[in-house]
């Protein structure tokens, strides 16, 4: 075969599909007249394309299977649906209520007439510890409940995401591990990200050192995928461009295409997203942090700790992240990272 | 009333349940269908439908209403799978099974059933057999782009966009699968008379 016919069995696929230009479009054509070898090829990708479309089978399920699915993927929906913090505690609030209900129904003299009054005094002092416990969890929860949302554009200066993962062993073939896509998605203002970047551990080889440079971002995608760049341990970051948009920006976490971690960023006027039960994950080696509207990266730790020093749990892992990755303008300035 | 598939969606941002299942009924099928085809393995293939349908519901709020609703399906679909199989290739440290005998022979009575076709196991059960091997011995990265261009129909844009690398990969990974495909199918390429 002549280079002439292997850069023209190049383009044969294209030519079949009619997807070259007009001019590569001709030239094939002059060239398959003139060629039997490739003609020869051309005609046998048909023969092998009739083949695909007339007898390949594509796999079906019965129609039992699929009518149970629907139900099926209901019931995991409403298993696994994430529970938010002031739920578990409402339900906590409310088994507690249940209970000293229960106790209170128990201690009850019912041998004396008007019994239902007659409570035995040594047990009085628990109702009111209970009863005071219970308002005391519920009652914020009404009040959050009642409050006025807050309106507004939410008029960014920058958004900042940052996310540290630890997957499984350095040892491993970097090949094995794990992809993930930090994204900010602001719906309708189309804004793309102005960095993105991530880094590993410090120790690993130097191929596992690298900065991702901004990925083609596709107009329809809730999430930007480092497809082939799997990684073992480190931190991924963005940033996304000033915007005056009223929509509500979001944030997703995605460790091989699973969504593990959602926010909605709260209206105008917060320096930090709301964290809640869906925001972090359970497991302690993820976590999401949202940084809004920052002039200073050091400024926004300061006031992060500040807003976060008292509540243990989901805060410690997200003040795990090493604080040269929050101070954002170092990270922004560096091609280390 | 039926409500249009934008409305469907609408509703879902809305926080409506109920319009999640008329948007399952439409497109479980072709989810299974891609599915199937990357994983080849029908448990597997359940989990990737059940996890698309669920990150559908969970992620509505991001799929902007200017794309098509079926292309950001595709892409949850076909990347939910692929990381499947990755995953399972990294438990199992070996090379994929193929789709099992039993498993084969149930899809070819299924579909010889629903296309009222008695004869379809007599006479083309051999050569339907080694096209959908062939097939299905293909690298999973040239696997999944016949399946999307051949099968599913997809342009080159639409699979570059889901699978999120350039349009010249894709005609790259086309070229080369037609090639591998047409050298496994020699025997009845070279008898076919089309």
């Amino acid at each position: 075969m002549g280079s002439k016919c292997e850069k023209i069995e190049r383009l044969l696929s294209d030519y079949m599909d009619g997807t070259l230009s007009e001019r590569q479009q001709s030239v094939v054509a002059l060239h398959l007249r003139s060629c039997r070898s490739c003609k020869r090829e051309v005609v046998d990708l048909k023969k092998t394309n009739h083949l695909l479309e007339n007898f390949y089978v594509e796999p079906e399920a019965s129609d039992a299977y699929y009518a149970g699915f629907t139900t099926r993927l209901q019931h995991r929906i409403e298993q696994s649906a994430p529970t938010a913090l002031h739920q578990r505690l409402l339900a906590v609030a409310t088994r507690l209520g249940w209970h000293l209900l229960t106790q209170f129904h128990r201690r009850i003299d019912h041998s004396r007439l008007g019994g239902f009054l007659s409570i035995r005094q040594h047990a009085f002092p628990y109702y009111i510890f209970g009863l005071t416990l219970t308002m005391l969890v519920v009652a914020p929860l009404l009040l959050n409940q009642v409050a006025p949302q807050e309106e507004g554009n939410h008029v960014l200066g920058r958004l900042y995401a940052a996310a540290k993962i630890r997957f499984f062993s350095a040892d491993s073939p970097i090949s094995v591990q794990p992809t993930a896509a930090l994204a900010i998605k602001q719906d309708q203002a189309g804004a793309q990200p102005i960095d993105l970047r991530r880094s590993v551990e410090a120790g690993l080889p130097s191929p596992y050192k690298r900065t991702t440079d901004l990925p083609v971002i596709d107009s329809g995608s809730d999430v930007w995928l480092f497809t082939d760049e799997p990684m073992t341990e480190g931190y991924i970051f963005t940033a996304l461009q000033e915007n005056d948009s009223d929509t509500v920006p979001s944030v997703a976490l995605d460790i091989d295409s699973e969504l593990l971690a959602y926010a909605e960023l709260p209206a105008h006027g917060a320096f930090w997203a709301r964290l809640t039960g869906r925001d972090v994950l359970t497991e302690s080696r993820y976590a999401l942090l949202l940084l809004q509207g920052m002039d200073a990266g050091q400024h926004a730790l300061q006031q992060y700790e500040r807003k976060w020093s008292g509540f243990k749990g989901f805060s410690q892992k997200l003040l795990d992240v090493p604080l040269e990755i929050l101070s954002i303008p170092e990270v922004y300035d560096s091609r280390e990272l | 009333m039926e409500r249009t598939e934008a409305l469907l969606i609408a509703d879902l941002c809305e926080g409506d349940e109920t319009a999640l299942a008329p948007l399952v009924e439409k497109y479980k099928r072709m989810v299974y269908r891609l599915a199937m085809q990357i994983t080849k393995n029908h448990a597997d293939a359940d989990d990737v439908m059940q996890e698309t349908f669920i990150k559908v519901y969970r992620s509505i709020r991001t799929f902007r209403k200017d794309a098509a609703f079926e292309t950001w399906l595709y892409r949850i679909a076909v990347n939910e799978a692929l990381n499947f199989v990755k995953r399972r290739e990294r438990q199992q440290a070996s090379t994929l099974e193929t789709v099992s005998e039993a498993e084969y022979e149930a899809t070819l009575r299924y579909r010889a059933q629903i296309t009222n076709d008695p004869h379809a196991h007599a006479e083309k059960a051999e050569l339907r057999h080694h096209v959908t091997e062939a097939v299905n011995s293909l690298s999973l990265k040239h696997r999944t782009v016949v399946i999307l261009h051949e099968f599913e129909g997809l342009t080159h844009a639409e699979i570059a966009s889901i699978l999120n690398c350039s349009e010249g990969t894709v005609r790259s990974r086309l070229h080369y699968a037609r090639k591998k495909l047409r050298t496994l199918l020699k025997p009845y390429v070279d008898a076919s008379n089309v």
